[in-house]
């Protein structure tokens, strides 16, 4: 086993054993593999930067590095795809450990030989790491074990080097849960930030965004390729999308919005027109509404064959008739699955609604449904139009204080 | 059942922002008064005593050093959205880090002290004992931060410290030569004496900190300034720079206008209290010490947290007031170190408290050069910041104080362990 503050500065000598350079960075390939392998080595020669194979290679340890060959190719050094340099990109910089779930420094880089190949195996994050970096070379004493983390639970890279994402770590950010990856992305740079969410699926990405504060979903999809961006949007439940576009200068969110897929732009365009801070701003489009000639059979086999069921269920809105807006009543679901299936939806629905009008102050609207224990509160136009619903977390967003939200999982959604 | 498309395409609505309210109480305003703490009243009153006006001309440059040095910072935060700490650690490897990490804490521990010990004479000034008051204060910090209640309590002191602000209407009130203040500003004055020199050092030292540098720019990063919507930051910065500025101007005129002309030393802080008498009458000492009660709480506790928090992002480790000490060693033990010290050295018997508070700003001031010689080469490297490195007047002016703050120090050191050898 050896650690990259072992190797770097370390003599590199030919066939002859004949000091021919020192060792200025480790080159590794990042790919599918879990443990990337070296590719080669930068090596330094009277202030020049030269570029060594890994073939020519015949070993690399603590002493330093032995060639093959005594003829040295002074081939200047370029990054290729996918490469980064260990010393540069990596090491003293910050990256995600998807086990730990948290942002960590590299403070050293562990290396292993095996089967003729030396593999990146881990980053060593603790401060025996540091301190065999800081100390005289050979005055390392101490025994205590390293904290050294796999480097397949390395989720991000936070490097400059604009190339080298790693290329699965998507996959593996994805394993954590969108507030997680929010938390985590924001710990980093805004830059590393915007990168994180960039590199994630649209649906996981668009969860993500939701779990950030305003001003940083706005940034983050403002920066990004508008395509990409009004794919995420689409992902993104309408209130939330609206309010970003509401958060972004006029032109772009225009054009976001022109980008957007018919159905989900026309969803989102229904929010935008309302206040920030006011019920038809907090409002969602989306929530179930059945006509009340149903039974509750019926009923029942309506909601078990929707494709797509709104977050919200646990309140189903009774209108007039099929394809009205105009609200008569409301079932908790709870209500209906106990109901007798035979029986019309007009008798078990409860008429005595509470209900808030779209310009109604955000605030108030909130309490009412902190008062009352509602799940969910309709909003209502003049007409006697259901427009959308008004639900308990985006309530509590408004009535708590922000430090206790980012602690607060999401009720629903 | 989704709510059907009605499909109609409406105008975006705007929502209200308060961007320009926030600038007025932006990271740079907070961080540049911040530097008007228990070791910096204590100095800017001496230098009025001791020296009369005939060093108010140094805010001129002293503005323009710490303008130009804050802004570097935030700018730095913006651009890169990185703390200082992070940047010298990603940019300059293990051992300089170490090393800036080192300056950092040993010239924060120091000021840590001024505050306790600014704690220890606003208690005296009420007849508390400070072996009372000092363990009584440390422990209180302690907890409120540990228990992150601190945000709570923060307000409280804020508002104390306001009381500082009475030296402005003290100043008017004594009456002083604004002939002699006008010709104090524009005519340099230089003595190459070693009480001379230490008050230099010391008054760079408390308006110039190692800590204030830092805490500008994580400020900015938290307040998610970007690159996009900088300018508003560099406004605030420079406003905060100048009220600072403004506020040391006036403590100076208005102790140079009570003390220096009755010839009183500043030896404690009742003799400083002395100067808001014009304003507060026989109440002055009671204003005075409740003033420097708030600004030392506040610090104590905002500056070892500060501190703590700089050092674990350097070195990487687990950071945050929830941690337990088993989760965050480094964390909560720098935290806990620094407050013990303060404390500790705050409550030596017969300590010269007053003197103290100004030996601590001199120590800012020799240790700043390493952060300002790691600023300046952040802020010039193209790839971390791109077309917003510094311009020419820029460099040529934080160079200039760079260059000069190390001078000073060099002299000061030199004139301190061999006296009388530097002579004109």
């Amino acid at each position: 086993m050896l650690y990259l503050s072992q190797v770097l500065g370390r003599p590199i000598r030919d066939l002859e054993g004949e000091r021919v350079a020192t060792v200025k960075d480790v080159i590794v390939r990042l790919g599918a593999d879990d443990h990337p392998p070296v590719t080669g080595l930068v090596a330094r020669y009277r202030r020049r930067d030269f570029f060594l194979p890994r073939w020519r290679i015949t070993q690399l340890n603590k002493h330093g590095v032995r060639l093959n060959s005594d003829i040295l190719d002074l081939r200047p050094f370029v990054r290729r795809e996918s490469e980064v340099l260990l010393a540069r990109d990596v090491l003293d910089k910050q990256l995600i450990d998807v086990d730990g779930k948290r942002v960590v420094r590299v403070n050293d880089v562990q290396i292993i030989e095996a089967a003729g190949e030396y593999r990146v195996t881990g980053a060593d994050v603790s401060l025996q790491g540091l301190w065999r970096r800081l100390a005289p070379p050979g005055f390392v004493g101490t025994k205590k074990p390293v904290e050294v983390l796999d480097w397949a639970d390395v989720g991000y890279l936070a490097t400059d080097a604009a190339t080298v994402q790693l290329k699965s770590s998507s996959d593996k950010l994805a394993r954590l849960h969108p507030v997680e990856i929010a938390r985590l992305a924001e710990a980093l740079s805004y830059h590393h930030g915007s990168e994180v969410v960039e590199s994630l699926d649209d649906e996981t990405a668009a969860e993500t965004l939701e779990e950030m504060p305003a001003e940083s979903q706005a940034r983050i999809l403002g920066d990004m390729d508008q395509e990409r961006a009004a794919d995420i949007l689409e992902w993104m439940s309408p209130d939330e999308a609206a309010d970003v576009l509401g958060d972004l200068p006029e032109e772009k969110a225009e054009e976001l919005l022109g980008l957007m897929e018919h159905e989900e732009q026309a969803d989102v365009a229904e929010l935008l027109p309302y206040e920030d801070d006011t019920a038809g701003g907090l409002m969602t489009t989306e929530f179930v509404t059945l006509p009340r000639q149903l039974t509750v059979g019926e009923a029942l086999a309506r909601l078990r064959e929707m494709a797509e069921t709104p977050n919200m269920i646990y309140y189903l809105y009774v209108v007039e008739e099929e394809h009205s807006w105009k609200l008569c009543g409301v079932i908790a679901l709870r209500s209906l699955i106990l109901a007798d299936p035979s029986m019309p939806l007009e008798d078990v629905m409860r008429t005595d609604i509470q209900s808030a009008e779209p310009q109604e102050p955000a605030r108030e609207v909130a309490q009412r449904i902190a008062e009352y224990n509602l799940l969910a509160l309709p909003v209502v136009d003049e007409s006697g139009d259901i427009l959308g619903i008004i639900t308990v977390d985006d309530a509590m967003e408004i009535l708590l204080p922000k430090d206790w939200r980012q602690r607060l999982p999401r009720l629903l959604g | 059942m989704r709510r059907g498309a009605h499909g109609v395409r409406r105008t975006v609505a705007r929502r209200g922002r308060l961007l320009a309210l926030l600038a007025i109480l932006g990271p740079g305003m907070i961080t540049a008064n911040a530097g008007n703490d228990a070791g910096g009243i204590a100095t800017f009153a001496s230098v009025g005593a001791e020296f009369g006006y005939s060093l108010l001309w140094i805010l001129i440059p002293i503005a323009i050093s710490l303008g130009v040095v804050q802004e570097m910072c935030a700018r730095m935060g913006a651009v890169t959205g990185k703390g200082l700490a992070d940047l010298i650690r990603e940019r300059f490897g293990v051992r300089w880090t170490a090393l800036i990490m080192l300056s950092l804490l040993i010239a924060n521990a120091g000021v840590t002290v001024s505050e306790f010990v600014g704690i220890a004479a606003a208690a005296e000034l009420f007849g508390v004992s400070r072996f009372v008051a000092v363990p009584l204060a440390a422990i209180l910090v302690w907890w409120l931060v540990a228990k992150g209640s601190y945000k709570k309590v923060e307000k409280a002191f804020l508002l104390m410290s306001l009381v500082f602000l009475g030296y402005i209407i003290s100043a008017f009130l004594s009456r002083p030569a604004w002939s002699a203040v006008g010709i104090g500003l524009v005519k340099p004055t230089l003595r190459l004496e070693h009480a001379f020199i230490f008050t230099l050092v010391a008054v760079i030292g408390t308006t110039i900190s190692p800590y204030m540098q830092v805490y500008v720019q994580s400020s900015v990063v938290e307040k998610g300034v970007t690159s996009d919507n900088y300018n508003a930051t560099k406004t605030d910065v420079w406003v905060g720079t100048i009220f600072a500025i403004l506020i040391v101007f006036f403590i100076i005129i208005s102790t140079a206008a009570t003390l220096h002309k009755a010839g009183v030393q500043i030896v404690t802080a009742a003799d400083a209290a002395r100067a808001l008498r014009p304003l507060a009458g026989r109440y002055a000492e009671s204003l005075f010490g409740l003033g420097l009660f708030g600004a030392s709480m506040l610090a104590a506790g905002v500056l070892p947290l500060a501190t703590a928090y700089s050092i674990s992002e350097a070195l990487g480790f687990e950071k945050g007031v929830s941690r337990t000490f088993r989760e965050a060693p480094i964390f909560l033990g720098t935290f806990t170190f620094l407050v013990a010290v303060g404390a500790a050295i705050a409550v030596i018997p017969n300590l010269p408290l007053f003197r103290v508070l100004l030996v601590t700003q001199v120590i800012n001031g020799l240790l700043l050069p390493f952060v300002l010689f790691a600023i300046l080469k952040l802020v010039n490297n193209r790839e971390l910041m791109g077309t917003q490195v510094n311009g020419p007047v820029y460099n040529l002016a934080a160079w200039l104080t760079a260059i000069i703050v190390t001078a000073l120090s060099v002299l000061y050191i030199l004139m301190t362990i061999f006296p009388g050898s530097v002579r004109l």
